[in-house]
């Protein structure tokens, strides 16, 4: 079963190499090189996300952003990492050091196991559970508890109330996430994310399942950007009440680690939104235009993967830098009285267009791949 | 039922408004940047005339100032910034008479309030906008603003020695 | 092949035993530690030690359930819970000596049991566990199923049970 773990080397016919080269320790090699990608993969995607951001939101304020270390300041997130790997971890008296320790452990690790399993392009994916899109919410649920640790043994108050905040949203918008993903799964009858994928060749989720997958689409968003603690929904972190929130006490890379994983959360949610609804890193299609689809596929899988999931994280910070912060009772107020019940409301909404063959694939049987 | 129709009203209203805001920021997110790249754009770098930098005396060609030496600059300035020294000379016809010996002005303590240029009887001083104020040493800031060798502009004699007409109203409006 | 496939089986085995010790020092830890704070999050660790036994088993879903269910709900709750108690700081005291005694007891009579139901059954693990990956829709048709061997009555009244934990709950938090 280790086998599955190597199908991006597969794709590049380096996995034959190893084969031939390494003979029965091939294995490890290709476990260790893509562990090392993947890590690699990471750590750069949050650089790029992060110079991005700041670039983006710089003019979303009518100002330039970053633009002195190196062209159009495209070197400030590594003068960052320098800066952040040089930085003195504080260590704070009266503290749990254990759990203080462990905290940003959990965030990065949480977020990393859920990137494992993204499809990043044609048999780009380290990991294709059965059951990816139940594996992707569970496993993304772990890193709330880094956040109430990392709140409770900073021996801080801001940082306790910061931790319950982010508790509460995470735990309250986790649920109308997964609410959304799961409708998908009413659509196509496969929790897998490489099945997703392929059953979206010609006909993306968001256009099969028209009002219900377009609803479902928008709660994901909402409730993925609430998750991620950023935009109108970083509460938890108000800078005005609680300082920093739970990282407040945090210094150094301990605090890159929560960074790091902010950002990784944005770009998870992004691409697990792209993978599930829009078609993930398949090229647009069109059913019967052979030409022009094979001009599409020469523009490769995961440029598509990434083009979309770029579409989604500017519209995020779009979100993020147009409205003004949540209070908590509005926060949660969103949730429970407004994404929850429709939520509920369009899963079963979804479950009649299934059952009645109202969707398009079953509509115009031309688009089902 | 009034419940309802108010809860699909409120979150339809809501939706139109995120949207009215998302359309905002969008069209600010195109619009020409205001940053000001200072050390590399000095030379087009624009200060409006109205902002307040540096207090001068202005000085004509023959090196001949407005001050006359009055104080009324001094006892206006509200955090003492002004400091006038005046001389007594004698002139030919052998009246005595003040004149401006040094004028100083702390750069470092002034808040640019401009009393001292309302004030001023004989519009001797004004603010111009030279912004690179920054010195190394605190006592660079303690500037003197007239120049040396500078005297007094003499007034034309067929004027009679009064106030101009409303002039002092005219400066504080 | 055959080769691979040696390598493939050592690794299991030492990943299994990792996990096994790892499983086993946290429950010890879980059960010793003072702050209450730290029993939970050790706790957390053995749950976490499970999930990676069914994934070594190849049992996905059970690995992600047990992720989301014990890892990201109970858990989650745990904490928040012992957060908003009154000095989750506080080390908790040691208990009188007779209770000690009689904990002693019981657990040493709980591990007497598992102990004797696993010595006498170990061998039908073999036959009955098939290190296999279990769909998720044969799960999804079992639960829902009303046949022999399928589980929705248990479902329906777990769920009924729920339910009126839940409006219990909110009875309780309601009365003034």
């Amino acid at each position: 079963m280790l086998l599955e773990f190597s199908q991006p080397l597969e794709y590049t016919g380096l996995a034959n190499w190893f084969d031939t080269t390494l003979g029965s320790w091939s294995l490890p090699v290709k476990l260790i090189l893509v562990a090392v990608a993947l890590l690699a993969a990471y750590a750069i995607i949050a650089m790029i996300l992060i110079y991005v951001e700041r670039k983006i939101t710089a003019f979303f304020q009518a100002r330039i952003g970053p633009n002195r270390v190196g062209k159009y300041g495209i070197l400030q997130s590594v003068a960052d990492v320098i800066k952040i790997l040089l930085k003195e971890i504080i260590h704070i008296n009266n503290v749990d050091k254990f759990l203080f320790f462990a905290a940003p452990f959990f965030m990065v690790v949480a977020s990393m196991l859920t990137f494992g399993a993204i499809p990043f392009g044609k048999a780009l994916q380290a990991v294709d559970f059965n059951i990816g899109v139940l594996y992707v919410t569970a496993v993304s649920s772990l890193g709330i508890i880094g956040v109430l640790l990392a709140g409770w043994s900073s021996n801080n108050k801001y940082s306790m109330i910061g931790a319950m905040r982010s508790g509460a949203q995470f735990v309250s918008y986790e649920l109308s996430a997964g609410f959304a993903l799961m409708t998908i799964v009413v659509l196509t009858g496969t929790m897998s994310f490489s099945e997703m994928i392929a059953k979206q060749e010609f006909c993306w989720n968001i256009f099969n399942g028209h009002i219900s997958s377009i609803i479902a689409f928008v709660i994901y968003l909402i409730s993925g950007h609430a998750e991620t603690n950023r935009g109108p929904f970083d509460l938890p972190e108000a800078e005005s009440e609680l300082t920093a929130g739970y990282h407040t006490e945090y210094s150094g890379l301990q605090f890159g680690f929560f960074y790091l994983a902010e950002y990784l959360n944005m770009f998870i949610i992004a691409s697990i939104a792209t993978t599930v609804f829009l078609g993930g890193w398949m090229p647009i299609q069109i059913h019967g235009f052979d030409g022009f689809n094979q001009v599409m596929w020469y523009i490769p899988s995961y440029a598509w993967f990434f083009g979309k999931t770029g579409v989604l994280i500017f519209l995020s910070l779009w979100v993020r830098w147009s409205f003004p912060r949540l209070r908590i009772d509005q926060l949660l107020n969103l949730e429970w009285k407004y994404l929850l019940p429709i939520n509920l409301v369009n899963i079963l909404v979804m479950v009649i267009l299934v059952i009645a063959g109202l969707t398009l694939t079953d509509l115009f049987p031309i688009l089902a791949s | 039922m009034n419940s309802i129709l108010k809860y699909f009203n409120g979150l339809f209203t809501g939706i139109k408004s995120l949207l009215i805001g998302m359309s905002v920021t969008w069209k600010e997110l195109w619009t020409k940047k205001v940053t000001q790249q200072y050390p590399e754009n000095r030379a087009t770098l624009v200060i409006s005339d109205r902002f307040r930098c540096e207090l001068t005396i202005p000085h004509d060609e023959n090196n001949e100032h407005a001050c006359t030496a009055c104080g009324i600059c001094q006892m206006n300035c509200p955090n003492g910034t002004i400091n006038v020294l005046s001389a007594m000379i004698e002139t030919e016809d052998g009246k005595k008479k003040k004149i401006l010996d040094t004028y100083t002005w702390d750069l470092g303590m002034c808040t640019f309030c401009n009393l001292c240029v309302i004030t001023c009887p004989s519009d001797a001083i004004k603010f111009n906008n030279q912004y690179e104020n920054a010195v190394f040493t605190r006592s660079k800031m303690i500037q003197k603003l007239n120049h040396k060798g500078s005297k007094l502009r003499e007034k034309k004699k067929e004027q009679p020695l009064k106030f101009p007409e409303g002039g002092l109203k005219d400066q504080v409006l | 092949m055959g080769d691979l496939g040696g390598l493939n089986i050592m690794a299991e085995q030492i990943i299994f035993y990792i996990l096994a010790v790892l499983i086993a020092i946290f429950s010890v830890l879980a059960v010793t530690s003072k702050h209450i704070i730290r029993s939970a999050t050790y706790l957390l660790f053995v749950l976490l030690g499970t999930a990676g036994l069914y994934i070594l088993l190849g049992y996905y879903y059970l690995f992600a359930v047990q992720i989301a269910v014990y890892a990201g709900g109970v858990m989650v709750l745990f904490i928040f819970a012992i957060l908003l108690t009154n000095r989750p700081g506080e080390k908790v005291k040691s208990e009188r000596k007779d209770r000690r005694i009689a904990a002693g007891i019981t657990s040493l009579a709980g591990i007497a049991f598992c102990g004797h139901i696993i010595y006498w059954n170990i061998n039908k693990v073999y036959s009955l566990v098939v290190p296999d990956e279990q769909k998720v829709q044969e799960i999804g048709l079992n639960l829902m199923g009303t046949e022999k061997y399928q589980y929705l009555l248990p479902f329906e009244f777990i769920s009924v049970l729920l339910l009126a934990c839940i409006v219990g709950a909110i009875m309780i938090a309601r009365r003034r």
